[in-house]
């Protein structure tokens, strides 16, 4: 299956900032069951965009607008072919011995420490116990239940949660979106020594597909755990879905913080607003410019300030 | 020793009350009777004055005040700047031993600068074993932004501070590593343009190795790391970053800029356009090659680390990554010297060049081990414990200087966090004389020689010695009450 996507982000600031330094991880990877085979960005007011791979192997895209503006849109289109795998079956995965064999032969440290937003607490260790969360049956099959129970247990409720809350405001009201489901998997699984990794990117949503939560229009979340005889597979908590092809992987990390789509910074005292809109279609229907953003996210002024005193009083060795 | 059974010269003035206990004593052999190279400054005190002790001291204490030689003390609203003690005797180093000093800490840096290059890398000491993964990546200041990154020569730490500490049978011994902003030099040039002037004749009959060149030598290692584009344009722009004149050290970042002749900026003054980094100036903006950074990884740039930070420049590490500029010291050294992974130090050493130590480590107990965390808090009253990442003297507990609430709240805080505390044995650190309400009285010191790794590595001879000022405190740290003095090395 070859996908279009189309990603559109809009910052608008009131009034007009300067010095504007972006980053962006909005290329889809070519690892895995898939290709990126095209990839454009289109920056507006214009800059020079320059790129690397962070740690994690993401292409990362960054630039600086020099002047003032109040308004910066950065435009994503890429071509990505994702093959069809068949979902992982349990009589070909590996039992928790395969796991730890497979853990001690590479370096998952990563993935299997706790991270800045995946990480225990006490809610978290109540519902680990609720679900009975220990090294159990078969690992395939106990995360395919951790998956759906976080599915049946937590509502999907849009702006419920913001981007930078902690997994704990999820935990409490048993609701949230894609990215603390993500976390919450993530940071109950890798206690029990399954190295599991967060992945940002996109689902193509159908209209046959009805227990679909996450949003048409937006970017979504989901997480990878390695499964002894089947490598890397994808969990998605959001839409009780393991593997498949209809997610667009852009970039993995250890939990959001280290791959947020867009990341900037500007000078000058204003009022902002970030909208963002995506469209995934087959690629033989050219994704449409979309009409209305999917969301949207106002901010108060931040002050820009003289270096704090508070800052300035870091240690000298 | 008994010092009853001293000789009486001892007990003249102005050493009535030097007190002699199990620690190394610089400068007596026994009591009253000073080592060889001691033998001189022995002589000269009983001979001067006891006023014209005084006086010198005061002519000391004047030209400190008058250079404006001041810390910081945090936490503290009013009088926060304040002159830094120094103590007018000067602490002598033979030649001999100097010449192990400097083999051993340049070994040192050798070995740590492989292995951060490595740790970044392919990671062989951690696929071999040597160094466990964990404690690598659990360590707060482990970079994984570094990995893949290739630094200027494969050096990250170019400016090195280690202190040393004198065990009671005499032998040198390294207490830490300070990798990341190492600070300290400009009082060791200030107290000794002091020294000379106070005590002139002294000094040359000494012959003491200079130590005047430090800023010539730091500015030479800076130059060297300075990106290749950069000597086809022009001379390698240098600039000092500090954060601010809030800092403790920032009377240091002033003079050694000025001692290097170089411009002294804040991260205000800097932007990154397009990959390159650039100083605003009346003349517009200029290319910087190669920042000399006393600000930590965390506030260094917003874009990549604390993004709450305005202190940093936005895009200054993809500058970094890209090569248009050189940091010292680099992104992320501060692995390498978290005080968990200072116990494998030795390990490190063998494991990268094949040798064994020159300078001893002091043991450590790793609060991770459960029979090694269980033993340390059952002797919580004995041993010393520290944070991990902390420097400068915070985040510690003294066991036999501790009450028995300061105990229990490190226990607390040892079981919540294991991994971030370490414990030593209390060490009796050697004494020295100073001169100290109009007399000589023996107070504990350790050494901090700076180490500069650039073309080629380069100590000055000696360093900053550090002088726990109160009777018989263990702590030199100046944010704690602790002074310091002129460190003589001998030509021969």
């Amino acid at each position: 299956m070859i996908y279009s996507v189309r990603h559109t982000t809009t910052f608008r600031y009131e009034p007009a900032v300067r010095e504007s330094v972006m980053e962006v991880r909005l290329q889809p990877r070519s690892d895995g069951e898939q290709r990126c085979l095209s990839f454009a960005l289109d920056v507006d007011p214009a800059a020079n965009i320059m790129q690397y791979r962070d740690f994690t192997g993401n292409t990362v895209h960054h630039f600086d607008i020099a002047g003032s503006y109040k308004q910066v849109k950065v435009t994503a289109q890429s071509a990505v072919e994702v093959q069809s795998v068949p979902a992982p079956r349990t009589s070909d995965s590996g039992d928790w011995a395969d796991l730890d064999a497979l853990v001690a032969a590479n370096d998952h440290w990563e993935m299997l420490l706790p991270s800045h937003f995946a990480h225990s607490s006490e809610p978290l260790e109540r519902l680990a116990k609720e679900l009975k969360c220990e090294r159990r049956g078969n690992p395939l099959v106990l995360l395919t239940e951790i998956n759906e129970s976080i599915y049946t247990m937590f509502a999907y409720v849009k702006n419920s949660t913001k981007v930078d809350s902690p997994i704990e405001e999820a935990l409490q009201a048993r609701q949230g979106v894609c990215q603390d489901f993500a976390h919450i998997m993530i940071a109950l699984v890798r206690p029990l020594k399954i190295p599991c990794r967060y992945v940002s990117g996109y689902m193509f949503h159908r209209d046959e597909d009805e227990n679909d939560r996450s949003l048409e229009g937006a970017s979504h979340a989901w997480v990878e755990a390695l499964v002894p005889g089947w490598g890397w597979v994808a969990f998605d908590p959001t839409n009780n879905l393991v593997g498949g092809d209809r997610h667009i992987r852009v970039a993995i990390g250890r939990d959001y913080a280290d791959v947020p789509p867009t990341r900037g910074v500007y000078k000058g005292e204003a009022q902002s607003e970030l909208s963002v809109a995506v469209t995934v279609s087959p690629a033989d229907n050219v994704a449409p410019e979309p009409i209305t953003p999917s969301f949207v996210v106002r901010s108060r002024p931040v002050l820009v300030r003289a270096a704090a005193r508070s800052e300035q009083e870091q240690q000298q060795q | 020793m008994n010092p009853t059974e001293a000789p009486l010269t001892l007990f003249r003035p102005p050493f009535r009350n030097y007190q002699f206990d199990a620690a190394y004593d610089e400068m007596f052999a026994a009591p009253g009777t000073p080592r060889e190279h001691y033998k001189a400054l022995f002589q000269t005190l009983l001979e001067l004055p006891a006023e014209q002790l005084r006086k010198t001291q005061q002519a000391a204490d004047l030209s400190f005040l008058h250079q404006g030689i001041t810390f910081t003390v945090y936490g503290n609203d009013e009088g926060t700047e304040r002159v830094f003690p120094n103590d007018l005797l000067p602490r002598i180093i033979p030649h001999q031993e100097w010449r192990k000093i400097e083999t051993g800490l340049t070994q040192r840096i050798a070995a740590l600068n492989l292995f951060l290059e490595d740790i970044y890398h392919h990671g062989r000491i951690l696929a071999d074993g040597v160094v466990p993964r964990e404690l690598v990546y659990s360590c707060r200041h482990f970079r994984r932004e570094m990995r893949g990154l290739t630094v200027p020569r494969g050096i990250y730490v170019s400016i090195c501070g280690t202190d040393l500490v004198r065990l009671p049978d005499g032998s040198f011994a390294v207490l830490e590593d300070n990798l990341r902003v190492p600070s300290g030099v400009s009082y060791m040039l200030a107290n000794r343009k002091v020294l000379k002037k106070v005590f002139p004749t002294l000094f040359r009959d000494y012959g003491v190795c200079p130590v005047d060149h430090y800023a010539q030598a730091l500015l030479a290692t800076l130059r060297a790391l300075a990106p290749a584009t950069s000597s086809t344009r022009h001379e390698p722009k240098v600039v000092l970053l500090t954060p601010g004149v809030f800092n403790s050290a920032y009377f240091e970042h002033t003079f050694l800029a000025q001692q290097m002749g170089i411009e002294l900026v804040e991260g205000r003054d800097l932007l990154v356009h397009d990959n390159i980094v650039y100083m605003r100036t009346t003349a517009g903006l200029r290319r910087v090659d190669v920042i000399y950074r006393r600000v930590d990884d965390d506030f260094l740039d917003p874009l990549c680390f604390r993004q709450d930070s305005s202190l940093g420049v936005p895009g200054l590490f993809n500058a970094y990554r890209a090569g248009n500029v050189v940091l010292a010291n680099a992104i992320g050294t501060g692995v390498a010297d978290d005080k968990a992974m200072y116990a494998y130090v030795p390990a490190i050493i063998r494991y990268y060049l094949g040798e064994d130590p020159i300078l001893a480590n002091v043991q450590t107990y790793l609060l991770t081990d459960r029979s090694q965390r269980s033993y340390v808090l059952e002797h919580l009253d004995e041993l010393v414990v520290k944070a991990v990442g902390e420097s400068g003297g915070y985040g510690m507990l003294i066991g036999p200087h501790s009450t028995e609430a300061e105990r229990e709240e490190f226990r607390q805080r040892i079981e919540a966090e294991p991994r971030n505390y370490i414990a030593q044995p209390t060490l009796s650190l050697s004494r020295a004389p100073c001169f100290l309400e109009g007399e000589v009285q023996a107070r504990h010191v350790d050494l901090r020689p700076y180490i500069l790794y650039g073309e080629n590595v380069t100590l000055v001879p000696g360093g900053l010695t550090r002088v726990a000022l109160r009777r018989g405190s263990l702590v030199v740290n100046s944010s704690q009450g602790g002074g310091s003095k002129d460190t003589w090395v001998l030509r021969a």
